[in-house]
C-alpha cells in the first residue's frame, strides 16, 4: 500500500498534487482576511463615494464627502491632533526603547527583571491602563498632583486643560509602547556581529562613539520596521481617548478615528466616516513613505 | 632617561585611575537611570494595586497615601459581585479562546502552505498577506461592522444579507474578524521556512499525505512559534475593547473590558472598586506572559523581524 502510493506520487507531476492541498490549507485564512481586511478596505473606498446611512436610501454622491472634509474645520483640527500625537509618541518611544535595549543587552545583573518591568505595560489592556492613568492624573487625589503639592509645586489639570490633555495622553502612550520597542531592538541587537564591537574597543573607541557609529547605523532596518508599526498604530488611536477624555476638552484630543467613530455610530453617517477612513489610510501611507525617505537619507 | 621617567610617572596613575573608576561610575549612572525608569514604569501598577485596597474615604484623601492604611478586600468582592461580571467573564473567555485557537490553526495552515508548497499564485498570495500587514485595521471597523451585519442567512438575514442582524451580538461575529491575521500567517511562514526540509522528505518517502506530514511532524516542531502566536492572540482578544464595543449592543454580550469601562463611567463609580477590577483583568495576561516569557520575548521578535 505504501509502495503503491509512493510510486503514484513519483509518476504524477509533484507540483500538481501539492497545488490543490495548498489551496485547502490557505482557504480558511484567506476567507477571514478577505472579510476582515480586503473587502472592508475596498468597501470603505466605495462607501466614501456614497451617502450611505441608516437614515435614508443610499445615493452616489461621488466626491462630495471629500469636498465636505476639506472645509470641515473640526476634521482639520482632528488631523492636526492626530499628527501631533503620532510624532509625540513615535519618536520618544523609539528613543527610550533603544536606550533600554542597549542597556539590557549585555550581561547586566537583573536584566531579566528590568525587561519584565518595562514590558508589563504592553500586556495591560488599553482600558485597564486608561482607567488607572485617569486616576494617576486625577487633579484632586491623584499621585502626580499629590507629589507636586508636597514638593511645593502647583498641581496641574492634566486631562482637563486643552493645552495639557493631548500631552498627558502622549505620556501614557509612551509608557505603554516603549516595551515593544525595547523587545524589537533587543532582537535587532542580537544580529550585530560581536567582533565589530571588539574591534572598535581595541581601537580605543568610546562608548558614545560605539553607540552612534556602530549600534545606531546597524539597527537602521529595525528602526524602520518599528517606525512603521508605531505610525500605523498611533495614527489609529481611539480607545484611550474614548475612555479618558471623550475628545475634549474643547476638541483638543479629537483624533481622526475618534471622529470617524462618532460620525459612523453616533450620527450613522457611514459614507462620511468612510471618507475619513480613506484619508486616514492615505495619511498613514504618506507618513510611511516620508519616513522611508528620511531613513534612506540618513543611511547615505 | 630621566625625561621618560618624569613623563611616565604622573601619567601611569591617571590612566589606571580612569580605567578603574570610570567603568564603575558609568555602571552606577546606568543602574541609577534604569532603576528610575523601572520605578516610573511600575508606579501606575503599584498605584492601581494600592488603591484597590483603600477605603472609599482614603481614595479622596489629599495628598494621597501611597500605602493604604488597611487592606480592604471587600473592594475585590464588590468588583466580582457586580450583576454582569460573571457573564462578562464568560464572554471574554469565549472570545479570547476562540480567537486564539482559530488563529493558531488557520495561520499555521496558511503559513505552512506559503513556506513549503509549490502552487500557482503563491507569490501573489504572499505579497497580498504582506500588503495587508499595512492596512490600518482599526480604521476598518465601520465596514467590518456592516459586513458582519450582512452575513447571509445569519440572524434572520436573507441570502443577500438583508433583513436581520447578521452576526451582531454573537460570539461568531466577535471571533470571525480576528480569527486569522496577516501577522500570524507571516510569522508562521517565517518559522516553517527555517525547519530543515529533510523532516518532510523522509515522511513523504514513507507515503504520508501532506496533511499528515503537517499535523504529525511539522506542527509539533513549530511548538515555540505556536506558543508565541497563542499568547499574542489571547492577549490581543482579551484586551480588545473597540471591536466588542461596536459589535455588541446587548448587555449580556459585553466583555470584561467593556464592563470595566462601564464600571468606571457609571454614576456611582468608586475608584477602589474600579482599581480592584482593573487588577483582576490585568492579572491573567501577566500570568500567561510570565509562564511563556521565554518563548514570547525570544520568539515573538525573532520570528517576526529576523525573517
Amino acid at each position: 500500500m505504501a509502495l503503491q502510493s509512493s510510486t503514484a506520487l513519483a509518476r504524477r507531476p509533484q507540483s500538481f498534487t501539492q497545488n490543490w492541498s495548498a489551496y485547502a490549507f490557505l482557504t480558511p485564512a484567506l476567507i477571514i482576511l478577505f472579510l476582515s481586511l480586503l473587502l472592508p478596505a475596498a468597501a470603505t473606498v466605495v462607501m466614501s463615494l456614497t451617502d450611505i446611512s441608516f437614515l435614508r436610501p443610499t445615493n452616489f454622491v461621488w466626491f462630495d464627502n471629500y469636498i465636505k472634509l476639506v472645509s470641515d474645520s473640526r476634521f482639520r483640527q482632528a488631523v492636526g491632533n492626530t499628527a501631533y500625537y503620532t510624532v509625540g509618541v513615535t519618536l520618544p518611544t523609539m528613543a527610550l526603547g533603544l536606550l533600554a535595549a542597549v542597556a539590557l543587552n549585555g550581561k547586566l545583573r537583573g536584566r531579566i527583571v528590568f525587561r519584565t518591568i518595562f514590558y508589563l505595560p504592553v500586556l495591560t489592556s488599553l482600558i485597564a491602563a486608561a482607567v488607572v492613568w485617569m486616576y494617576v492624573y486625577e487633579p484632586y487625589s491623584g499621585p502626580i498632583n499629590g507629589t507636586l503639592t508636597q514638593l511645593g509645586l502647583p498641581p496641574q489639570p492634566w486631562l482637563q486643560s486643552p493645552n495639557l490633555a493631548m500631552t498627558s495622553l502622549i505620556v501614557m502612550a509612551i509608557w505603554r509602547d516603549f516595551g515593544t520597542a525595547m523587545i524589537i531592538y533587543l532582537a535587532g541587537l542580537q544580529d550585530i556581529p560581536k567582533d565589530i564591537y571588539e574591534a572598535a574597543r581595541l581601537d580605543g573607541a568610546k562608548t558614545k562613539d560605539i553607540f552612534f557609529r556602530i549600534t545606531v547605523p546597524m539597527l537602521s532596518n529595525v528602526t524602520f520596521y518599528l517606525m512603521i508599526i508605531l505610525i500605523v498604530q498611533t495614527f489609529q488611536v481611539f480607545g484611550a481617548i474614548y475612555v479618558m477624555t471623550n475628545g475634549g476638552p474643547l476638541g483638543s484630543t479629537e483624533t481622526i478615528v475618534f471622529q470617524m467613530y462618532q460620525t459612523a455610530f453616533g450620527y450613522t453617517e457611514f459614507g462620511y466616516a468612510a471618507a475619513m477612513s480613506t484619508v486616514l489610510f492615505l495619511a498613514i501611507l504618506l507618513f510611511s513613505i516620508i519616513g522611508t525617505k528620511i531613513m534612506r537619507r540618513g543611511e547615505s | 632617561m630621566s625625561d621618560i621617567a618624569q613623563v611616565a610617572a604622573p601619567a601611569a596613575p591617571t590612566v589606571s585611575f580612569q580605567q578603574r573608576w570610570w567603568p564603575l561610575a558609568e555602571r552606577a549612572i546606568g543602574y541609577g537611570l534604569l532603576i528610575f525608569a523601572a520605578l516610573a514604569t511600575i508606579t501606575p501598577f503599584l498605584w492601581m494595586v494600592s488603591t484597590s485596597f483603600k477605603t472609599d474615604a482614603e481614595t479622596f484623601q489629599f495628598p494621597p497615601n501611597f500605602i493604604p492604611n488597611s487592606l480592604v478586600w471587600q473592594n475585590y468582592i464588590d468588583a466580582i459581585a457586580g450583576p454582569d461580571t460573571g457573564r462578562q467573564l464568560i464572554n471574554s473567555l469565549v472570545f479570547a479562546l476562540g480567537s486564539t485557537v482559530s488563529n493558531m490553526l488557520f495561520c499555521a495552515l496558511a503559513g505552512y502552505a506559503l513556506a513549503r508548497m509549490q502552487f500557482k499564485g503563491k507569490n501573489l498570495i504572499f505579497a497580498l498577506v504582506v500588503g495587508l500587514l499595512m492596512v490600518p485595521a482599526q480604521s476598518q471597523i465601520v465596514p467590518v461592522f456592516l459586513i458582519v451585519q450582512r452575513i447571509p442567512f445569519a440572524g434572520g438575514n436573507d441570502w443577500l444579507g438583508n433583513g436581520g442582524t447578521g452576526l451582531l451580538n454573537t460570539y461568531w461575529g466577535m471571533i470571525l474578524p480576528t480569527a486569522a491575521t496577516p501577522f500570524g500567517i507571516f510569522m508562521m511562514r517565517q518559522f516553517f521556512s527555517r525547519i530543515p526540509i529533510e523532516y518532510e522528505e523522509s515522511a513523504r518517502l514513507d507515503g504520508a499525505k501532506t496533511f499528515t506530514i503537517f499535523w504529525r511532524i511539522l506542527l509539533p516542531l513549530a511548538r515555540p512559534a505556536m506558543a508565541v502566536l497563542g499568547v499574542l492572540s489571547f492577549q490581543s482578544a482579551w484586551n480588545d475593547f473597540i471591536w466588542p464595543l461596536i459589535l455588541t449592543s446587548q448587555r449580556e454580550m459585553a466583555t470584561l473590558q467593556i464592563g470595566l469601562q462601564l464600571l468606571q463611567s457609571g454614576p456611582d463609580a468608586r475608584w477602589n472598586v474600579v482599581m480592584a477590577m482593573a487588577t483582576l483583568i490585568t492579572l491573567p495576561v501577566i500570568i500567561v506572559f510570565l509562564f511563556a516569557q521565554r518563548y514570547v520575548i525570544d520568539g515573538a521578535v525573532t520570528s517576526g523581524v529576523k525573517g
